[in-house]
């Protein structure tokens, strides 16, 4: 059955010919497709059920990543930051001296992070993480309060804001274009009043309490079904990138 | 807790599945070889990004951050053509850049071939200042200086005088940034870029990630929202360009309009067989 279906890759493979007019390099090209085309069938061979190839195509992804991965961080980080900036571009022992001044502390504190390979050193990781972790709280919670509470305060209140006179002047042109934003408040602040309250354990969900915290739920599984319903969204259009792929750029067919 | 499945229940569960699975490959590659003459509008959110686009002066630069891999190509790359196609149509300067290592590659694909559509030139007409490491670091360090930053572009010319970057010191110069965003990276432009430096910021995301945007956009601190690839789509037809993505709403809207029919066909089948009166559920 495997050699059945590989010649009859090979076969799929083969019909496209070469184009009049192809550059010389049309044959690397297209030996970069069929290797691709084949690897995304073996992948989606899984939908069918679990098997060596598939699981050959999971390990070769995962290797590549990994050496991707070094690649691009020694090529868009050590080699720009460190080397050239120290081995290759100063141009008098003076520029080296300065540079090095400059990006000492982040290339100790790089080494630092290293140590953790070993069970003897890894305490030495602790002060780059130490820094790591003040630098980042210091930075990180002034600016998540201002952008995830004091910026979302207002619109998640309009309805109180507007009571308060908040609107500004020539908004309200008629009833129905002035309900429609209220409407859209109060379903907020319900949303956001109920919510808070399903998760508020300090007191017992019974009576009015019961309703507001069913309400919550009820939020929550219409967000969940949303979030749901892009995600599906999101991978039909890795499915329709890969067809395209395979039905265009393997066998050549459609428009 | 009911009874477990049988062997033929399990059986009869596994040959569904694949019948789905083939259902669902069908109604995605259908579209490839007949037009099914979906019409869609863009939506109100993606009209904000492109009259900002539109309001810009010939000659204004526009910062655009890929911040995405080949992994969200499908949804990405047609939303940042359509986005530099209509900043070179309008002789905008695009300041193209990346937070994610792995998008170096795809950007540089993308911004070469808008620009050579319209006969661009980087460092006259266009900057690509490819990846460098730092994250919200980074977006702060761009907010004193640019040039301090970035102080050399991806062909290895220096930022420093620059034609494309005239008058551009740091984020404070430029009016509009767009984010295109496979992760966290918009939220970031957000809290560290917008929030501090008072720029317009747009976003375009994966559609798993666009539910995460609403709240921005009530609040003023986004100006709208690219979503997927319908929002790549309605970039599309907005600039009047219909691409891969406008192509690509075909197959999303029958797979759609199978999905609906699936989870209706099952609910049914559920509802059908607890009314039965020997079994329930």
């Amino acid at each position: 059955m495997l050699v059945v279906l590989f010649f009859a890759f090979l076969a799929a493979s083969a019909a496209k010919g070469r184009p009049v007019g192809a550059p010389d390099d049309w044959w690397l090209a297209r030996l970069g497709v069929v290797v691709a085309a084949g690897l995304t069938l073996i992948m989606y061979s899984f939908l069918y059920r679990d098997n060596p190839l598939f699981k050959i195509g999971e390990n070769l992804f995962v290797g590549v990543a990994l050496g991707y991965g070094v690649i691009l961080t020694w090529r868009q980080s050590l080699r720009p930051e460190i080397i050239d900036p120290l081995f290759v571009d100063p141009p008098h022992i003076h520029a080296f001296w300065m540079e090095l001044a400059r990006r000492s502390a982040p290339i100790v504190l790089g080494i630092l992070l290293l140590t953790r390979l070993s069970r003897r050193a890894s305490w030495l990781s602790r002060y780059s993480y130490t820094i790591m972790v003040g630098w980042g709280a210091g930075l990180g919670i002034p600016v998540t309060i201002h952008t995830y509470v004091l910026q979302q305060l207002k619109p998640s209140l309009g309805l109180i804001s507007k009571a308060l006179g908040d609107t500004p002047a020539g908004q309200q042109a008629d009833l129905w274009s002035a309900a429609l934003p209220i409407l859209g408040d109060v379903i907020i602040l319900a949303g956001i009043v109920s919510v808070l309250f399903y998760f508020f354990f300090s007191v017992e969900h019974k009576g009015a309490g019961s309703f507001v915290s069913q309400l919550g739920i009820w939020f929550l599984m219409v967000a969940f079904g949303a979030s749901f319903g892009n995600t599906v969204m999101g991978r039909v259009s890795l499915l329709i990138g890969r067809m395209r792929f395979l039905l265009h750029d393997w066998l050549g067919l459609g428009p | 807790m009911g009874a477990p499945p049988t062997q033929a229940a399990l059986r009869r569960l596994a040959v569904t599945r694949r019948i789905i699975y083939l259902l669902v490959a069908v109604a995605v590659a259908v579209p490839s070889f007949c037009d099914l003459g979906c019409e869609f509008k863009p939506s109100p959110w993606v009209e904000k990004i492109f009259k900002k686009v539109e309001s810009l002066k010939p000659g204004s630069p526009i910062l655009l951050s890929f911040d995405f891999d080949p992994a969200a190509m499908e949804e990405l790359y047609p939303m940042g053509l359509a986005l530099l196609r209509h900043c070179f149509q309008n002789d905008l300067h695009p300041i193209l850049m990346t937070h994610w290592p792995g998008g170096v590659g795809i950007s540089k694909q993308i911004i070469e071939k808008a620009a050579k559509e319209r006969d661009k030139l980087p460092g006259r007409d266009y900057v690509f200042l490819a990846f460098k490491p730092g994250y919200s670091n980074l977006v702060l360090n761009m907010g004193e200086s640019l040039q301090g930053a970035f102080s050399r572009d991806f062909y290895n010319q220096p930022t420093a005088g620059m034609p494309a970057l005239e008058g551009v010191r740091s984020l404070k110069d430029i009016s509009l940034v767009v984010g295109l965003a496979a992760g966290a990276t918009t939220e970031m432009w957000i809290a560290y870029g917008r929030d501090r430096f008072g720029f317009d910021l747009g976003a375009g995301c994966t559609a798993v990630i666009t539910p995460d945007l609403y709240p921005f956009l009530n609040s003023g601190q986004l100006i709208g929202v690219l979503g997927g690839l319908r929002g790549a789509a309605d970039y599309e037809k907005l600039v009047k360009r219909a691409d891969r993505a406008t192509k690509g709403m075909q197959a999303q809207s029958l797979t759609h309009v199978l999905i609906i029919l699936l989870i209706l066909g099952a609910n049914a089948h559920y509802l059908w067989r607890r009314t039965r009166p020997n079994e329930k559920g």
